[in-house]
This record gives C-alpha cells, structure tokens and sequence, in this order.
C-alpha cells in the first residue's frame, strides 16, 4: 500500500492538476471574503464576524464548489489511467484490481484533506486580513471540525462520482454528473429534504444541524448508504470489466 | 516438452460476434512463437485474454503449467509484456516510468532502471518527459519495462506498429537478443508477415477468431518453396524415370498423379520429353510461383496481409 501511494504521488510530479485544485479550493473563501468587503462597504455599519465568514465559507464549499471541484480530481485519479493508456501496464505487473481502487481512493482522501486544510487555512487568513470580529480558541476548533467533518462526508460521497467514470471513462460525464448534484443541492438547499438528499445532507451533519420533520439517522443513512452503495457498484463493477 | 502457453478451446464472444474462436495455441520453452493475422483477427483479444485483462467467453489459459485464472499473480511476475502502444505517464521521464513499474513490483534494486534503460539505449534521456518522446523511443522504454523484472516469457503485441524502418530493424534484434542471450520464451503478434518471418521459430495464423495452422518456420518456407508440378498419369513409373534417368531426387508425390519437383526447375522441357517418350501421359505442367504472402492470402480465403 505504501508502494502504491509512492507511485500515486510521483503520477502528480510536473502535473498541473495540483495547482489547479489549490487554485479551486481558494475560490469559496476567496470569493466569500470578497461579497463580505463588499457588502460592509456598502453598509458600513455591518460587522463581520469570523463565525459568519467560517460557516458562509463552508456552505459553499460543501454545497457548491466542492462537489464540483473534487468530482473533477476524481475524474483526473480514476480516468488517467485510460487516457495514458497505462491500465493494462499496471494490470499485468501485476497491481490488483482492488489494490489499484484502494490507493486511488486514498490518494482521493488525502488530496481532499490537504484542500479542505488550504481552504480553512486561507479562510482564517483573510479573515485577519480583513479585521474580522469575533475570533476565539472555540470558534477555530469549531469551525475546523465542520471543515474537516465535511471534507470527509464529501470524500465519501465520492464513490458514485468514480463508479460514473469507471463505466464513461472521460471527464464530460464526470462533470455533467457533478454539475447535476450541485443543482440538485441548490434545488433542495431551502425545502425539507436538504436533511435527505445526501450531497446537502453533508451541511446539516457537518454543522449538527437538522430539521424537525425528519429525524438525524436519516441524514447518515442517506450519506453513509449512498457512499457504500457507490463504492460497492464501483469495485463490482472494476473487477468485471474487461480491460479493452 | 509442456508448453509454456497452452490454450485450450479459448474462446470471447462479443454480443453475437466470436472475436476468438476455439482457440488451441502451444508455443514451448524457448521459441519464439509468431503470432500472425489481419487487423482485427483476434490476435490483441487473445493476448489480453493471455494476460488476463480480459475473461475469456470459454476455454482454458494454462501458462508456465498453471491455471491463469487461478494463478494469475504468480504467473504474471514472470511474465513482461507490450500491448500494442506503450501507454506511460507523459508528464514523468523514463526513469520515473520505470520506478513506477518497480515500486509496485517491489523491486528494491534501483540500478536495474540504469540497466534497462542502457539496454534498450534511452540512457541519456535522463530529463526529458515521456510525453515529448518520439513513438520509436516509446516503443523501446515500453521493451525496457517488460524485461526490467527479468521475465522467463515476453508477450509483444504488434511492437513495431508505428515503428519507422530503422526501429523496425532495431526493434527486431533487440527481442532477438532476449530469446539468445537471455532465454525468454516470446510470443510476438504482428500483422506483418515479413517481419514475423525473421524474427520467429514458429507462427500460429489467426483468422476470424480462429487459428488457422500452427506450424514451425522451416515447414512453411518448405510449403512454399517453388517447384515445378506435372500432372502424370503413372506416378510410379515417372518416379523411377525421375531418379534413374534424370537423376532427381529432391520431390514429392501427392495425390491423383500429382508429382512436385523442387530442384531443376528450368528443365520442365527435358522431363517432360523423358516422361512422354516413355509412354507416360503429361496432362498437366506447372511452376508454382507462390511466395509466403500467397499461401497466406489462400489460407485465409482472400484479401492481404499487411
């Protein structure tokens, strides 16, 4: 295993593709920071807090920006392999095919920890730069506990995205795929069923915050059910295909 | 001797289409065994199945001995190969390609990369990206691949493919050096019969899935060495006549009075004066003029090689 997250790093050398996931997971404070400056400037009389900036800065990461984002790494990890051409290589060396999704998924968890960190890094940081109120021990540990909460929730509603790229093997399907469930989460974002709909069901487990109608299990059932189902249907159907 | 390879009534069906067909290959310890067939003939769908990338429809791989399905870890640690084009990571150098192949296959020694390299002559490409390689140097870092855990048998599928004359030939001595001086069993698939002709110790031909004939090098060029034939209507006598009286020696007799002559092969004149002065009727004379690429092109029923 250790092996195989050494080749999986050195796949990354002279790759753009770090960069640009850097660059993507400064988009939600980055812009976040810039509607609160602008907002403030037009009602001076607002008071931004870092609670404020920390929550609204997670939403659209776990909302918006994030499914988007690592749906895209996902495609990259699980694709590059047909594009290059090197499946068949690694195949026969011979790498499992369990072995090959294992390394993958965790190459996939590490890279989502190391942005949702940059993200909540480059949040507290803005947030000093612009002179935020309301800045306190208790305010990061919990603000980086909803960051990492959700950073793994997302990780784990991976596994359909990687399924869906196994069986199209491009990066247009994985996209349109991700595009989907983010307008389903803006879609469910002010109804009842953001508590059920597994991609903003992440929010309420993440900030422990549920609504009355529908009990919490509900919310861990959708995530952790969908993510095993996703998974499942991923391995089943690797192991199957034949490598054309 | 056992084979190395031995597939037993290997078949893959896509759909409605049988891509191999009762597939009964043997190639043995040491040979190398051409694979030869027309794009689309089934040859890459056998070798990945031989490679377990894809599950057979039927049938039996057996390789080194043993069940693929079954063994297939122990039996691909033994084996390296190349299918069709060499697939790498563009934006790492050779050398990082390769450790790549040695760290998953836990080869701890990193002077075998130095070693491979130096042998397929990419030594001094030490910093640039596979990516901006030429095809025939790609072709070569993916020989270097293959070999580099010192496999027993090498299974190359169309390695020239793209390949311009130079690394045709460069490429051709290179597998030639493994089967001498390292004593790999090769399977080589190519739709090329030309270059399978000087590489190979025995060709298997595969049409439409199936495989056609399995015979050694030397029994297909004495298939199609030319001869002249005559039509008689006394092969015996004509044989005694061709011996005694004409001195030759060097033919063969096959059915309905059909004699085949391999040598003196600009005297169909004198043997035929001999043949008819005593009293044996001539019906027929002819020089076959058929070369490998003919007697391909009628074993499978039409259209080139190549």
């Amino acid at each position: 295993m250790v092996n195989s997250l050494f080749t999986e790093f050195l796949k990354l050398k002279r790759s753009q593709m770090f960069l640009i996931s850097l660059m993507g997971a400064a988009v939600a404070p980055g812009m976040e920071f810039l509607a609160m400056i602008v907002g403030q400037r037009k009602h001076p009389e607002t008071v931004i807090t870092f609670q404020k900036f920390f929550t609204e800065t997670n939403l659209y990461i776990l909302l918006l920006i994030g499914i988007l984002l690592y749906g895209v790494i996902t495609a990259y990890l699980f694709n590059r392999e047909y594009v290059e051409d090197t499946l068949k290589n690694l195949l026969t060396i011979p790498v499992s095919r369990n072995s090959f999704l294992s390394s993958k998924f965790t190459m996939l968890f590490i890279w989502i920890l190391f942005l949702t960190l940059f993200a909540w890094i480059l949040t507290l940081i803005l947030g000093l730069i612009g002179q935020f109120d309301g800045l306190n021990s208790a305010l990061l540990i919990k603000s980086f506990q909803e960051y990492l909460v959700g950073g793994i929730l997302i990780f784990l509603l991976l596994t359909p995205i990687a399924w869906v790229t196994l069986i199209f093997k491009n990066y247009v399907t994985t996209i349109v795929f991700t595009i989907l469930i983010t307008m389903i989460n803006a879609l469910v974002l002010n109804s009842e069923y953001v508590v059920l709909y597994p991609w903003s069901a992440i929010l309420a487990i993440a900030t422990n915050k549920f609504n009355a109608i529908y009990p919490s299990e509900y919310s861990y059932f959708s995530v952790f059910g969908t993510s095993l189902l996703g998974l499942i249907a991923t391995i089943i159907y690797f192991k199957k295909v034949d490598i054309d | 001797m056992n084979p190395i390879i031995k597939t037993t009534q290997l078949s893959k069906v896509y759909g409605t289409q049988k891509a191999v067909d009762n597939l009964q290959m043997n190639v043995y310890p040491g040979e190398i065994y051409g694979f030869l067939g027309r794009n689309g003939a089934g040859k890459t769908t056998t070798i990945r199945m031989l490679l377990g990338l894809i599950k057979p429809t039927q049938g039996k791989i057996e390789i080194f001995g043993a069940d693929l399905l079954q063994n297939s870890k122990e039996i691909l640690t033994r084996t390296g190969s190349i299918i069709e084009f060499s697939g790498f990571y563009e934006n790492l150098t050779a050398a990082e390609n390769l450790l790549i192949n040695a760290k998953l296959m836990g080869i701890q020694k990193r002077q075998i990369i130095t070693e491979v390299l130096e042998t397929v002559g990419l030594q001094n490409e030490t910093k640039k990206p596979v990516g901006k390689f030429s095809l025939g140097m790609k072709q070569r870092l993916g020989i270097a691949r293959a070999i580099m855990h010192h496999p027993e048998l090498l299974i190359l599928d169309e390695p020239t493919n793209g390949l311009d004359p130079i690394g045709i030939k460069e490429m051709r001595e290179l597998i030639k050096s493994f089967a001498s001086e390292k004593k790999m069993t090769i399977l080589i698939s190519s739709h090329i019969l030309s270059e399978i002709e000087q590489l190979v110790d025995r060709i298997g031909i595969i049409h439409e899935g199936k495989l056609l004939e399995e015979l050694k090098l030397e029994e297909l060029q004495k298939r199609n060495r030319k001869y002249l034939q005559f039509q008689v209507s006394n092969e015996n006598k004509a044989v005694l006549l061709l011996e005694q009286v004409l001195k030759i020696f060097d033919y063969e007799v096959h059915e309905k009075g059909e004699i085949r002559i391999y040598s003196h092969l600009t005297m169909a004149g004198k043997i035929n004066q001999v043949l008819v002065q005593n009293e044996i009727e001539v019906s027929k004379i002819t020089l076959s003029k058929d070369d490998l690429e003919d007697y391909f092109i009628k074993l499978i029923g039409g259209g080139a090689i190549g």
